[in-house]
Order: C-alpha cells, then sequence, then structure tokens
C-alpha cells in the first residue's frame, strides 16, 4: 500500500513514471504503418525519433524547456512540410504538421498531467492514420494503439501498485470487453448525421492506382508491381467458380493513335436489352476499392446493371458518381457471345484510323487483307504474326504513341498494352472493325472466404474485333506471345517464369520459396479472407446502409433525436447491470454477516432482548439467553458463529459457515 | 464512518481533452462519411461509459477512519492520521483522500488490496488555534481513465486542537510578574551546567535538541540545564502589556512552553479562568488548550468548512 502526495489533487509534481511510458511508447508505434507511406517519408521518422529521444532523456531528467527553442523547432517542422508538399493544405500536410507536433510535445512533456494528454494526441493519431488508410492491416495496427493507448492510462493510473503487465492489461480487456456491445450498438444503431461539410481533398490520392481512360504504352506495366487491392468478387449461388479466363471488363477505349488508346470522357448510356440466353448469365457481387475514379468492373460483359450505375456504349459499367469509398454492388453478366447490330456510325468509328501511321506498318496489315479477306482469316494472321519473335516483358523500355513501326518491326518486346493497342491498330489498318478493352484478368481464389481478389497487378488490355458471323469478338493478342498468361494471375505466371528462366528474375529465390511455402500461403488467405470481412462488413456499414437497416428494423421514422434518447437508456441500462455485477462480485462477505447479525438483533428486541450498542456479541448472547430462555441454544449458536465469522482468522469454509449463519438468523424467533 | 450519500460524479481535466478529442473524431467521421472513424468514435465513447462503473466500483466498500490527531500550533501543519479500509473483496486502487476547504496535500493511496488497509496523513496548514471539526473528509478515485471522478463524502465528529502561535518574548517573566507594575523582571532561564535529557516538549524551541542523539535513532530529547529547575512562574493574561488579544495568548504560549522546557511549574491566570501552577504534560496541554479555546465557540467551525457541509 504504497501512497504518495499530490498537491491540490493534481499530479503536478510527480514526473511520468517509467512503466506507463513504456506503454505509450508501444501505443505510439502502432500508430506509425499508416504514416509510412502516405507521408513524406521523414515525418514518421522524425516522430520515431522523438520517441527514442524520449527513452533517452527522461531518466537524465532532460526535457525540451525553453519556449523559444519549441518555436524554432515547430517552425522548422512547419517549413519542411511546405518544402516538401508545397503547401499546407490538404490533408497529408495537416497530419504531417500534427505528428511534428505531437514529436514536440512527447519530447516536451514531463509532468504527469501531461500524460493524459499525450494519451488523447495517441487516439488523434489514430483517428489521422484512419484519414490515410482503411486497410484491414493498418486498422488492426491503429485499433491495437487504441488498446494500447487505454493500458497506458490504466498503467498510469496504477499508481506503484504491484504488475507492470498483465494487471492492467487485464483490466484494459476486461473494459474493452464490456464496451464491446456498446460499441456494436453504437455502430448500428447511432444517427451518421451528415453534417454536408464534406471536404473534398482526397481525390488526388486516390486516383493514382488503377487505370485512367488512356491506355499508353507503359501505363499497365507501371501498375504490374502495385499489389493493391482492385476489387473482389464472389459469386453468390454458385458454388463453382466461372469456366474459362476471368475477363473483369473495365472500359471500352475506341479512340486510336497507334500504341495510344483513349476512352471517352463521358462515355454515352446505351440500355442493356436482353442481349443474351439467361441460362448463360453469371451473378457477381463485387466490392470495390475506392479509387476515385467512375469504373466499375464486371465479368465480361455485364448485362445488368447495378443502381447508380450506367451501362455505356461498348457494354461496360461506368458509376454516375465518383467512387470515394468502398462500395459493393451486385451485377449479373452474360458469358455467351453478345448478338448486336453494328450501326454505320459504331461501324465508322471502329475503324478509325490516325493519320501519322507508318507506311510500313499499313503495308503489313494490306498483306494479310490480300492473303485472305475474310475477317476471321485476317485476325488468325495477325496472331500468327505475334507468334514468332515478341517477347513478353515487364519492362519493354520506353514507347512513345508514334512508334508503332519500332515496336512491330524493331524492338518487339511489350507488354500487353503494346500487343492489345498494336494488334487492334493493326486490324483496323485491315478493314477489321476493332476496339480495346481495359480491365483486369484473373485473380487470385481465396479458399477460406470463396472469393477472388483482384490487384491492380491483374490489369490488363485485350481487344475485340467485330465479326459478321459472331459480333464483337474477344481477341487477347498477349495470349499468342505469352501461352498461359489468360489462365493465371500475373503473379502466378511470373513466378512460373522464374522458374523456367523464361522471364526475368524479379524477386530473390529465398522470398519466392517463402511466398510459396505452405504456411505463408494459408496465413495469407485467412488474412485476405479476415481482411475482405473487414471491408464489407464494417466499412461498408456506412450511412445508407444504415438507413436501409434501420427502415428494415422499423426504426427509421423514428427521428433523430427520440433514437439517441434510447439508446443512451440501453447503454445507461447496461451500465448498471455492470455496476451491479461488480458489485455483486467483489461486495465483502463480512457484510453478509453483519446484515445477518444485524437481522437477529432486531428479531430479538422484537422478542424483548434489546442489545444496546456498547455491548459485545458474547455479553448480549449471555443476557439474551436469559432473557429468551426457549431461544437460548439458537442464541448461543448464532453468536458462536457470528464471533468466528467476524474475528476469527478465514475459516476454512466460509461459504457453509455463512450460509448456516444466514439459516439460523432466518429461523430464528419462529417458534415461541 | 459512515459514507453520507450516494457518491458524487464530476469530470476531470482530462474529461475536456476528452471531449475535444470526441468531437474531432465525430467532426472527421462525419464530414467523410468515414466508418473506420466512426468505429474509433465509438469505441472510445463505450470505453469512456464502461469506464465509469467501474470507477464508482473503485469506492465502493472503501471507507475511511480518523485517529486522534496530535495538537498543533498556528503556523505549523496539522496531521491527521486516517486509516482508508477497503473491505470488498477487490484491490482498491488510486484513492485520494481530501479535506474540503484545506489547502494541503491530497495524500493519494496507490492500491490497497481486498480487506486490507492504508494509513495516510492528511497534513495541511494551521491557520487559526481553538478547536476545529474535521467536517466531512472525502474520498475520491478517478481509476482507471482518470476522466472522471468520484467522490464519496464521510461525515466526521472528530475534532482537532490548533494552539496559539508562540511568539514574543522568549526570556521567562520572573516569578513576581503577577505583581502589575514594573517591567518584568527577567533571569537567564537557562544555565551553563548540563544537568541531564528529558523528552522534547511539542512546540517548544528546537534549539536545545540532541541532534546526536536523534542520528542515533533515539526520539526527540531536549538538554536540560542546572539554572533551569527554580522558581514557581505565574503568568497573568493582565500583566502583560500587550494590546492585541491573540499577541498576549502568543506570548503566554511561548511562555508555557519555555517554563516546560525548564521544568519550572508554571500557572496561568485567563479572565474568568485560572489554572493553578503545576507541571508536566497534561498541565501543559490544559494550559494550551484553556488558551487555544480563549474568547472563542466551542468547537470552532471553519467557515468554508461549514459551507461544503451545507451544500
Amino acid at each position: 500500500m504504497s501512497t504518495s502526495m499530490s498537491k491540490s489533487g493534481s499530479m503536478r509534481d510527480r514526473s511520468i513514471p517509467r512503466r506507463p511510458l513504456l506503454w505509450l511508447a508501444a501505443a505510439l508505434l502502432f500508430t506509425l504503418p499508416p504514416m509510412f507511406g502516405s507521408l513524406v517519408r521523414w515525418v514518421p521518422y522524425v516522430f520515431l525519433l522523438a520517441l527514442a529521444m524520449k527513452f533517452w532523456m527522461e531518466p537524465r531528467g532532460y526535457r525540451l524547456r525553453f519556449a523559444t527553442l519549441k518555436l524554432i523547432l515547430a517552425a522548422m517542422g512547419l517549413f519542411a512540410i511546405f518544402a516538401s508538399y508545397g503547401s499546407l493544405k490538404g490533408v497529408e500536410p495537416g497530419i504531417s504538421l500534427l505528428v511534428v507536433l505531437v514529436s514536440l510535445k512527447v519530447l516536451e512533456a514531463h509532468t504527469a498531467r501531461e500524460f493524459q494528454v499525450m494519451v488523447l494526441m495517441g487516439w488523434v493519431l489514430c483517428l489521422c492514420g484512419f484519414f490515410l488508410s482503411q486497410d484491414f492491416v493498418i486498422a488492426l495496427s491503429l485499433l491495437t494503439a487504441f488498446a494500447l493507448l487505454l493500458v497506458a492510462l490504466i498503467q498510469f493510473y496504477r499508481g506503484s501498485s504491484p504488475g507492470a503487465f498483465w494487471p492492467p492489461l487485464g483490466t484494459t480487456g476486461k473494459i474493452l470487453v464490456q464496451a464491446a456491445p456498446l460499441v456494436v450498438l453504437l455502430f448500428v444503431l447511432f444517427p451518421r448525421i451528415n453534417t454536408g461539410l464534406r471536404v473534398d481533398f482526397r481525390a488526388n490520392r486516390l486516383a493514382n492506382p488503377g487505370f485512367s481512360d488512356r491506355l499508353s504504352p507503359g501505363s499497365i506495366a507501371a501498375l504490374a508491381n502495385s499489389s493493391e487491392i482492385a476489387f473482389r468478387a464472389e459469386f453468390p449461388g454458385s458454388t463453382v467458380t466461372p469456366p474459362g479466363s476471368l475477363y473483369w471488363r473495365g472500359a471500352v477505349m475506341w479512340n486510336c493513335d497507334g500504341l495510344e488508346w483513349r476512352a471517352p470522357y463521358v462515355p454515352v448510356s446505351i440500355s442493356s436489352r436482353g442481349q443474351s440466353s439467361s441460362n448463360n448469365t453469371i451473378r457477381q457481387r463485387i466490392t470495390l476499392a475506392p479509387h476515385g475514379a467512375r469504373w466499375m468492373f464486371a465479368l465480361d460483359r455485364p448485362s445488368e446493371i447495378p443502381p447508380g450505375a450506367i451501362l455505356a456504349r461498348g457494354d461496360y459499367l461506368w458509376s454516375i458518381q465518383t467512387i470515394r469509398k468502398a462500395r459493393r454492388y451486385e451485377v449479373v453478366s452474360s458469358l455467351g457471345p453478345a448478338r448486336k447490330e453494328l450501326t454505320p456510325g459504331e461501324r465508322r468509328e471502329a475503324l478509325e484510323l490516325p493519320p501519322s501511321i507508318s507506311p510500313a506498318v499499313r503495308e503489313l496489315a494490306q498483306s494479310w487483307t490480300t492473303q485472305n479477306s475474310n475477317p476471321r482469316a485476317i485476325v488468325n494472321s495477325a496472331l500468327q504474326f505475334f507468334r514468332t519473335g515478341f517477347r513478353y516483358s515487364l519492362t519493354p523500355g520506353e514507347y512513345r504513341k508514334n512508334d508503332l513501326e519500332q515496336f512491330l518491326f524493331h524492338r518487339r518486346v511489350g507488354f500487353c498494352e503494346h500487343y492489345a493497342a498494336s494488334f487492334a491498330t493493326l486490324m483496323r489498318l485491315a478493314g477489321v472493325p476493332a476496339r480495346v478493352v481495359v480491365g483486369y484478368l484473373g485473380g487470385e481464389y481465396n479458399d477460406l472466404g470463396h472469393f477472388f481478389l483482384v490487384r491492380q497487378a491483374d490489369t490488363h488490355a485485350w481487344c475485340e474485333v467485330w465479326l459478321p458471323d459472331s459480333g464483337w469478338t474477344r481477341v487477347d493478342p498477349t495470349t499468342a506471345v505469352a501461352p498461359g498468361r489468360a489462365s493465371l494471375d500475373l503473379h502466378s505466371f511470373l513466378e512460373r517464369g522464374i522458374a523456367s528462366g523464361q522471364m526475368e528474375a524479379r524477386r530473390s529465390g529465398f522470398l519466392t520459396q517463402l511466398a510459396r511455402s505452405r504456411l505463408f500461403t494459408n496465413a495469407r488467405l485467412a488474412l485476405e479472407t479476415l481482411s475482405y470481412e473487414w471491408d464489407t462488413r464494417v466499412l461498408a456499414f456506412d450511412a445508407d446502409v444504415q438507413e436501409v437497416l434501420l427502415d428494415s428494423m422499423g426504426l427509421a421514422n423514428r427521428g433523430t433525436f427520440v433514437l439517441i434518447i434510447e439508446i443512451l437508456i440501453v447503454a445507461i441500462a447496461l451500465l448498471v447491470t455492470y455496476f451491479g455485477w461488480m458489485q455483486l462480485r467483489t461486495r465483502s462477505r463480512a457484510d453478509r454477516v453483519k446484515t445477518s447479525y444485524e437481522r437477529f438483533c432486531r428479531k430479538a428486541a422484537r422478542l424483548g432482548a434489546r442489545r444496546d450498542p456498547w455491548e459485545g456479541p458474547s455479553d448480549f448472547s449471555r443476557r439474551a439467553a436469559l432473557l429468551l430462555p426457549d431461544q437460548s441454544e439458537r442464541i448461543r449458536q448464532i453468536s458462536d458463529i457470528y464471533i468466528a465469522l467476524r474475528y476469527a482468522a478465514e475459516p476454512a469454509s466460509v461459504a457453509v459457515a455463512l450460509d448456516g449463519f444466514a439459516k439460523e438468523v432466518r429461523a430464528f424467533g419462529r417458534y415461541r | 464512518m459512515k459514507a453520507r450519500k450516494l457518491p458524487l460524479i464530476y469530470p476531470t481535466a482530462g474529461f475536456a481533452g476528452l471531449l475535444f478529442v470526441l468531437g474531432a473524431m465525430w467532426y472527421a467521421a462525419s464530414s467523410q462519411n468515414n466508418t473506420a472513424v466512426y468505429l474509433l468514435l465509438f469505441a472510445l465513447t463505450a470505453v469512456f461509459l464502461v469506464s465509469i462503473p467501474h470507477t464508482l466500483i473503485n469506492l465502493a466498500g472503501v471507507t475511511v477512519t480518523l485517529e486522534s490527531a496530535q495538537p498543533t500550533f498556528v503556523g505549523q501543519e496539522v496531521s491527521l492520521p486516517l486509516e482508508v479500509m477497503n473491505d470488498s473483496r477487490a484491490t482498491r486502487h488510486g484513492i485520494e483522500v481530501a479535506l474540503p476547504g484545506s489547502d494541503g496535500e491530497h495524500p493519494r493511496i496507490d492500491y490497497i488490496p481486498a480487506r486490507k488497509a492504508a494509513r495516510v496523513t492528511l497534513r495541511f496548514p494551521a491557520r487559526q488555534r481553538g478547536e476545529h471539526n474535521v467536517g466531512t473528509l472525502c474520498l475520491t478515485s478517478a481509476y482507471p481513465l482518470g476522466f472522471i471522478r468520484f467522490l464519496k463524502k464521510f461525515a466526521s465528529s472528530r475534532t482537532y486542537i490548533v494552539y496559539p502561535k508562540p511568539e514574543g518574548d522568549v526570556r521567562l517573566p520572573s516569578s513576581f510578574m503577577h505583581r502589575r507594575e514594573g517591567n518584568p523582571l527577567t533571569e537567564p532561564g537557562e544555565g551553563d551546567d548540563f544537568a541531564g535529557l528529558r523528552e522534547y516538549v511539542h512546540g517548544e524551541s528546537q534549539r536545545h535538541i540532541d541532534w546526536r542523539a536523534v542520528a542515533r535513532g533515539q526520539p526527540l530529547m531536549t538538554k536540560q540545564f542546572a539554572a533551569e529547575a527554580e522558581g514557581v512562574l505565574y503568568f497573568d493574561f493582565f500583566a502583560l502589556r500587550l494590546v492585541e488579544v491573540e499577541e498576549k495568548l502568543s506570548q503566554l504560549t511561548l511562555w508555557i512552553i519555555e517554563a516546560e522546557r525548564a521544568r519550572r511549574p508554571y500557572g496561568l491566570r485567563l479572565p474568568g479562568n485560572e489554572i493553578p501552577p503545576a507541571i508536566g504534560q497534561p498541565h501543559f496541554h490544559e494550559c494550551l488548550r484553556t488558551l487555544s479555546l480563549f474568547q472563542v465557540e466551542t468547537p470552532h467551525t471553519d467557515p468554508i468548512l461549514s459551507s461544503v457541509r451545507r451544500a
């Protein structure tokens, strides 16, 4: 029972003890992951440095004391942030500034009262982290930080109580478990009032991953190393995965400029007619990661449109609003060929060519037409052309949009976008209507969660040509160059390439081994499943989903205020329950003994033996036994047990004795 | 002592910070429609709410008992020894003891195991002579999160006594002092011959404490000198040529301490009260007590304390 003095209730005199400080540092470390990769590199390092310095300074009694020094450091931080970002507006500079200020505060804080401030700042850093990323792993790390901050605070208020590790963790665990129902209640039911103060500062950050409306040489190869998730797809209602390769249609590009293709800025909406027989359709549930554009994906080719989207000319989905947060939708695709007429306008557009095509390329296309004017034969000769002498590579070197000749006749190294663009251009030269489709190919199947995970690295481009007998038909020239690419996701394909020595080795052998080991694969799949659940069940639960849920529960027309009051009542009831439970668990047994004995005294007083306040229990029992001779045996027994329970050292079976005592007291005075 | 009512709840300084953070989270979540931030907001809110019963339970079964306080002099510190008892079956953490209205230190007890007691001393400066009611004692706790504090009041009927401040002329008056006229004929009061040690009298000058004995771990002893033990002294309130009543009381207090230290019998005469000459601790304390209660209604109640009790 150690005690300490504090001045007037505050804790100004005490410096921060070491144990809570360690917990705090651990918690703050967990707020770092979102900073790496989204803030300027030096900011998280400054934060780390400040934490390390704190541990060096604290035992020596050093701290940041002088106001001028603090101001100078803060100004330096401000200047460095301005220099790194070029502006102080926006979310990243703001968070960077906050991190720098927290670092300074950590260096400055010395007294115990400031500890609470630091913990609160830690929670603000968690908030900032969620602004930067809501990824599952990041969220896990931030929620760990949240809990560790709690541990630090509890350890701090425990003072010198014994136990540095488990007791504060246990208390934290207890509080978190008790808080869990409340969190669920608030999360599901608490009205998400939209303040309408929306600040659009995330567009510039989210637009970079994923493809754009322009397919230029190297634009997809640049994504090949990105493991960022594009979307996840489930196939509800069917246990088997769809046959064949999974071509996820994203956008259709009509405008040809040699090696560069472009999609219309604003696509023209078409109605979805019942284009195909209903027996060859597949329903998908897609959870799209926010990308700041309007692309939506579906298996080639979507026939039923999800709400909030249109079907654009070229049979691809186009969101009505920019996708800034994770979005989940269901879409039906028909796998069969589309029987559709080609309007003269479309035909003209699908044959349009840029003027800057070199004569050699024109000659190549002409040679196929003169051989056989059947479009199907032209397609085959073109594929035959690509099959010989071309190499599929992630690093094909730089091409400009007019380098078609360079690519076709000299360097002959390219990634999918080079093949798709050049193939479609050649088709148009040969008089076959052609267009380029951009989307994703493949994806990784997750056995645990039964879904496909499609990453940015799976971005792919292929062609569609108009054949009179089958309409728009998919032709993937990449398969001619690198057979097998279509049946695998890119990573597996590249791994296989490493094994056969055909592709450039991009990873070290050890990492490849590790990536292929069973344990690692299982862990990765489990993590992806959890991540999927986090995205679909937690993150997707936004104001709109909540409204639907409240509606289905019949709570929607209650009014926000009434709902809040009701939640409050439930919360208070829960808290009272917790309190009662804790009270019951920790209430002293001595109390029960005392209550029972007081009851006995009251009964005895009714019978005529009143106990004087100064009278000891044994004295009273002697006197009461004389006053009430017919109860004397019981009185003596009650007094003996009472004395034993009250004054003797812990008897062996307190509970039994206590129950017996209560029984005796109940029975007392009954027979008279 | 019996707790007065249900514990009172009030926010701490940290609560404002928490509200600010929660507000920031709410603003961020609602303006961005950021579900993860909503989750964080609700988690922090729920954790705070759940901590309320934890704080409340932390005071359940905890009682405080005052032990008798040593008399003290104005200008010194009152120390109230008290025992904080934990009657529950769980360890209690971070309990502070406070006496409303006194601006002393608040002893903090980091932990009390189940069914154990902790001893602490409440110290605060003694400002006014007289007998004071302790009045209401408060046990407060902000454990585990420190955003709110619960306060349990305990009424106490125990009193503590504050003697007047010893001040004035150190030299003892002559035994003829009770004559009304003439300068107080003084005698040295201290001789040069060391005559032995006796126990230190609370409040007397520390000049003659045998510090070497203290260093050896022995109790406080005062060196006595031969010239001290002679003559009977009579301290007369009316004989003092001072104006203020408090000044007179201070002078008398000082003389009583000096006389007791010198082991010379002394008597005290106050308006309407006379104590015959004697010597020894009971007499010493009786005299000082009479002085401290002089012309004050007993027991004296601090205006601040009574206002707290009314509240």
